[in-house]
């Protein structure tokens, strides 16, 4: 048995085709991150910053860095012989010519105290920003911008109330004090979840759904099913191929993601910053910090992520293969795997925004995988549940088994021509 | 010994075959019958790629669709229309069947070679099958069902594409096959089988119209063959008068072989009634363009 999985493994990684495409989206994957890197060296800042003063900010901490951008300030008084109160307001009455003037490591040296000054203003601004934050304002802000009314609403405001209760917690552990790139300007969790991850699910899927639809309808597209289905396997070997079809899915995951991974933290150090909280006010990027439901530093949050997009994959290689099953042509189950994934992501969109339907429909596995960056938070719009992630996994995985068992129980008895 | 037990195969209103009950032991049987008469739906169901709309087929006694593998372990099987991987050779291909039936990686490739060399393509078994000719594909086919020395073998329509030198080839093998096992051939070509089947299976309106040997099948045209010279002016008036079978031009002359019931003219030639005949006869309102 395990070699007629082996053999129809080969099927998948002998079509040209699909080598193809795994090249072409490695590169092209190693391409977005080249082109993002044009400010990997700014952020060393951030690891110095993590190595130096430890990862957690304290007010030790943070009287330590502000005394040592003192002492560096107080160098720049020396090296351009007038008085500098900041590096800020130094540049702010430099005119570019004079900024010419200096030496490249002269204005290196600006540069770097620059950053460290600003990570300091973030960090020292931390506890009167979050003073300002409300989960209820931010339910209601959500309220209002997307028209709720009636259960939709109230759903929505539960679970701020829930969320309050953790972000309080948050502030009282600190869990937010923790050093990591700036999201203003850098965006890093944007940058790694949203687009690089995001764009390996894209590719993962459109590679397993090729390589699922193409191993399943094999036997019919090549003429030879009157031939495989009448042996002594006989219609077994589709299950057969549906355990190839996800170990060749676990193989194409773990090679795209393991190039491109590979890539980005090769171009981006996050030496000091592993353990750092996805949760950390640092991390701030738009109007809200990212809060996850539970501590999560960002090891644990990529391999959480990493564990459940591939979890969601293995579920659409499932459902992928019942309707490979189901529509014997390969093309076909393309095309329809495409639509049903564009239904599913577009479907809470449809619902009534007074309805809880609007928050039930989003427990789709399409949801999931579009959305990496919010995965495991609590503000993440319509998806703010705690048990999301877990829920829509394990509602699937019911949905992929039932499937399973009707098209297995179809084809078994099914009229071969 | 496999037996069919009011076989009934409808596609939607569309009844293939009507109540059929056979018995096959082993030997070699013909399946006999035109284009279009039932042979391929019957097989599909003897190879369990279809299930018939009614009654059931035992083989010793336990229904085929029940035994699962263990009939398709026993079960040797070429389709009528077959494909294969483009990319892969005989030897690829056959590798992946064998290991489809059941049988380990060595003692497969023993028996690839063996049966390569026995359906005579031992040169090619590592060349892509995409550059193969309609006769080396089924040959192909051929070793493909015996991979596993199957006890029970089906074969629908081998000899397509065969040349002539192929064909008397393969009846020499399929003679010997049918000594020791069941083996089911179906064709529309009698010369495929006359020779070398113990029995013939003729199907007539979905349902069995013979099931005997080449002379007993003969024998019920037994003193109604006939051949004579005519003219070919009176080829015309004379298929009022009898059942042409065929004609063939000699010196002016046109020789007839015909079918008469009923008292014959004196200057005919009574002749032994030949399987031909008998299936001219039978499928006479069938179109039999393709004979
Ligand atoms: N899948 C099918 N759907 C509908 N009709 C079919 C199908 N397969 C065969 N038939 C019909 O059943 C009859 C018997 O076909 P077949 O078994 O292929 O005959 P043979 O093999 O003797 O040429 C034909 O009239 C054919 O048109
Ligand atoms: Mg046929």
């Amino acid at each position: 048995m395990m070699r007629i999985i082996f053999l129809e493994c080969k099927k998948v990684f002998m079509s040209p085709l699909f080598i193809g495409l795994f090249i072409v989206f490695s590169m092209f994957n190693m391409y977005l991150i080249v082109d993002n890197s044009y400010f990997k060296e700014e952020l060393k800042i951030a690891n110095g910053l993590a190595e130096t003063y430890g990862l957690e900010i304290t007010n030790e901490s943070l009287h330590q860095l502000e005394e040592d951008i003192k002492l560096e300030v107080g160098k720049m008084t020396e090296m351009t012989g007038q008085e500098v109160e900041s590096v800020f307001s130094f540049f702010d009455q430099l005119s570019m010519e004079d900024y010419e003037k200096y030496s490249e490591e002269e204005q290196s040296f600006f540069h770097q105290l620059q950053l460290k000054e600003a990570y300091l203003n973030v960090a020292k601004q931390i506890d009167s920003d979050y003073e300002g934050l409300s989960m209820k304002a931010l339910a209601e802000a959500e309220i209002e911008k997307y028209q709720l009314s009636g259960n939709a609403a109230e759903i929505l405001l539960t679970e701020a109330e829930k969320l309050s209760i953790r972000f309080d917690k948050l502030k009282q552990t600190g869990e937010h004090k923790q050093w990591f790139f700036l999201g203003q300007p850098y965006e890093m969790h944007s940058f790694l979840f949203r687009t690089i991850v995001k764009a390996v699910v894209f590719e993962a899927l459109i590679l397993i759904v090729l390589a699922t639809a193409l191993l399943t309808t094999y036997e019919f597209e090549n003429r030879t099913h009157l031939l495989v289905y009448a042996t002594k396997r006989g219609r077994i070997v589709m299950k057969d191929k549906l355990f190839a079809s996800l170990l060749v899915t676990t193989v194409i995951v773990a090679m795209l993601l393991g190039v491109t991974l590979a890539a980005y933290f090769t171009v981006f150090d996050y030496a000091y910053l592993w353990k750092s909280s996805i949760s950390s006010a640092l991390n701030w990027e738009y109007n809200f910090p990212y809060i996850t439901w539970w501590d999560m530093p960002f090891w644990k949050f990529l391999s959480l992520v990493i564990v459940l997009l591939y979890s969601c994959i293995l579920l659409f290689t499932a459902i992928t293969y019942a309707i490979a099953v189901a529509v014997k042509n390969s093309y076909f189950t393309f095309f329809i795997f495409a639509v049903f994934f564009a239904i599913c992501f577009m479907l809470p969109g449809f619902m009534p925004l007074s309805s809880s339907l609007l928050f039930i429909t989003t427990f789709n596995l399409s949801v999931v995988v579009m959305n990496p960056h919010l995965l495991f938070t609590g503000n993440g719009g319509l998806v703010m549940f705690k048990y999301h992630e877990v829920l829509t996994v394990t509602v699937w995985t019911v949905i992929a088994l039932v499937l399973y068992w009707l098209v297995s129980n179809h084809f078994k008895k099914v009229d071969i021509h | 010994m496999i037996v069919l037990k009011d076989v009934s195969k409808r596609y939607g209103d569309f009844t293939a075959l009507h109540d059929i009950n056979l018995e096959f032991t082993n030997g070699l049987y013909g399946l006999l019958a035109p284009n279009g008469a039932g042979k391929t739906t019957m097989i599909k169901m003897l190879a369990t790629l279809m299930r018939p709309s009614g009654g059931e087929i035992l083989y010793d006694g336990k229904d085929i669709f029940q035994m699962e593998e263990t009939y398709r372990t026993l079960l040797g099987y070429l389709p009528q229309q077959f494909g294969f991987y483009k990319n892969y050779s005989p030897k690829q291909y056959l590798l992946y069947l064998a290991a489809l039936k059941g049988i380990g990686k060595k003692e497969a490739l023993v028996k690839i070679e063996e049966l390569l060399e026995k359906v005579a393509l031992p040169d090619v078994m590592n060349k892509k099958m995409k550059k193969f000719s309609g006769g080396m594909i089924q040959r192909v086919g051929i070793a493909q069902a015996l991979l596993n020395d199957p006890k029970v073998l089906i074969l629908d329509e081998p000899t397509a594409g065969l040349d002539p030198k192929e064909r008397a080839r393969f009846r020499h093998l399929l003679s010997e096959l049918g000594r020791d096992r069941l083996v089911l051939v179906s064709t529309h070509i009698v010369s495929d089988i006359e020779s070398i089947a113990n029995e013939i299976v003729m199907i007539k309106n979905r349902q069995i119209l013979y099931k005997d040997s080449v002379e007993k099948i003969c024998q019920t045209l037994e003193g109604h063959v006939y051949e004579t010279s005519i003219k070919y002016e009176e080829l015309d008036a004379f298929r009022n008068r009898a059942i042409l079978l065929s004609e063939k031009q000699e010196q002016g002359n046109t020789i007839v072989r015909f079918i008469h019931k009923g008292k014959p003219d004196v200057a005919w030639l009574p002749v032994t009634p030949q399987l031909e005949d008998v299936f001219l006869y039978e499928y006479r309102d069938d179109v039999d363009g393709e004979v």
